[in-house]
């Protein structure tokens, strides 16, 4: 594939997550944060939200698993996978976030569980396509430096 | 049950690259001429967030410093570290944001504060208005939010 077709690709693939709800606006405000003096801020964000999504994630887990349940340490977890979902766009995920929050406010264990099997899944889409995108950004590279 | 996550490949790409599909900046950031160099400090536990709310205050000529936990907010301030501009997560390692904001103002810190927080109640966000925020929103941080309060300290 040439240059121009994975770039348009990479556009593509993009809209595609827009279009779908898995990011909002905000993404492209962090694209927008990228240049040249910081040509690697989009992956660099990306990693730093995945690995501490996946953190987070699994001490929600590992909360939930206790049968007396301290809401209050699982409060401080959602709110930040919330923030860190807001702030890089991550939209399904952050409404995923806020079923959770709600849950958590009620002292709804079970609805806890529910919740969090759906930021499971919304994370796990959203990783699954940034893997997706990194993929292509780093094929644009690539090709871009052989070209030169 | 709640599924657990299977674990994901860890980046460590570290090749420099320009990817012509991304947006240039300034295309999406509102752009304004800052007539002053202004300073800040970040105060957020979460990585993500310090680095975006750091990165954007930075693109608009902000210099800008972050800390992670609440401590290190206190006594930075403590030790007469001077910001035009403190922004604040209400959940912190060590203190809550709240508390923060309170032995801030008590040292005398007389600079904008802006808290920005995940998700909070109107009662959360009247606390801290009254112990001395000036603005309160909710993530993220953007420029729609954050232009006007550089302009202001701009003295625009």
């Amino acid at each position: 594939m040439d240059l121009a077709a994975l770039k348009t690709q990479l556009k593509n693939f993009v809209q595609s997550m827009f279009e779908e709800g898995v990011l909002d606006n905000q993404f492209s405000q962090i694209q927008a944060l990228q240049d040249s003096t910081n040509p690697n801020f989009v992956e660099e964000v990306i990693t730093l939200f995945c690995n501490d999504a996946e953190r987070i994630i699994n001490e929600i887990n590992r909360n939930l698993g206790y049968q007396n349940v301290d809401f209050s340490n699982l409060d401080s977890y959602v709110h930040q996978l919330k923030g860190s979902s807001s702030s890089i766009g991550a939209n399904r995920l952050k409404l995923a976030c806020a079923n959770l929050h709600q849950a958590s406010d009620e002292r709804n264990k079970e609805g806890c569980l529910q919740a969090l099997q759906l930021i499971t899944c919304e994370y796990c889409l959203l990783r699954r396509k940034f893997q997706a995108l990194l993929h292509l950004e780093r094929s644009i590279v690539e090709l871009e430096t052989n070209q030169k | 049950m709640a599924h657990t996550l299977p674990s994901s490949d860890q980046s460590s790409d570290q090749d420099k690259w320009d990817s012509g599909g991304l947006e240039c900046k300034g295309q999406l950031l509102i752009k304004i001429v800052m007539r002053n160099r202004l300073t800040a400090l970040v105060v957020d536990g979460d990585t993500t967030c310090w680095v975006l709310e750091q990165e954007l205050l930075h693109s608009y000529g902000v210099q800008t410093l972050g800390v992670d936990n609440s401590r290190d907010a206190v006594d930075l301030i403590a030790s007469d570290a001077e910001f035009n501009l403190i922004i604040i997560e209400k959940i912190l390692p060590v203190l809550n944001g709240l508390e923060v904001t309170r032995q801030i103002c008590e040292i005398g810190v007389r600079c904008k504060m802006l808290e920005v927080t995940a998700c909070s109640g109107e009662s959360e966000r009247q606390a801290f208005l009254a112990f001395g925020v000036d603005v309160f929103i909710e993530k993220p941080l953007d420029p729609e939010h954050l232009v006007p309060i550089l302009r202001e300290l701009d003295g625009q």
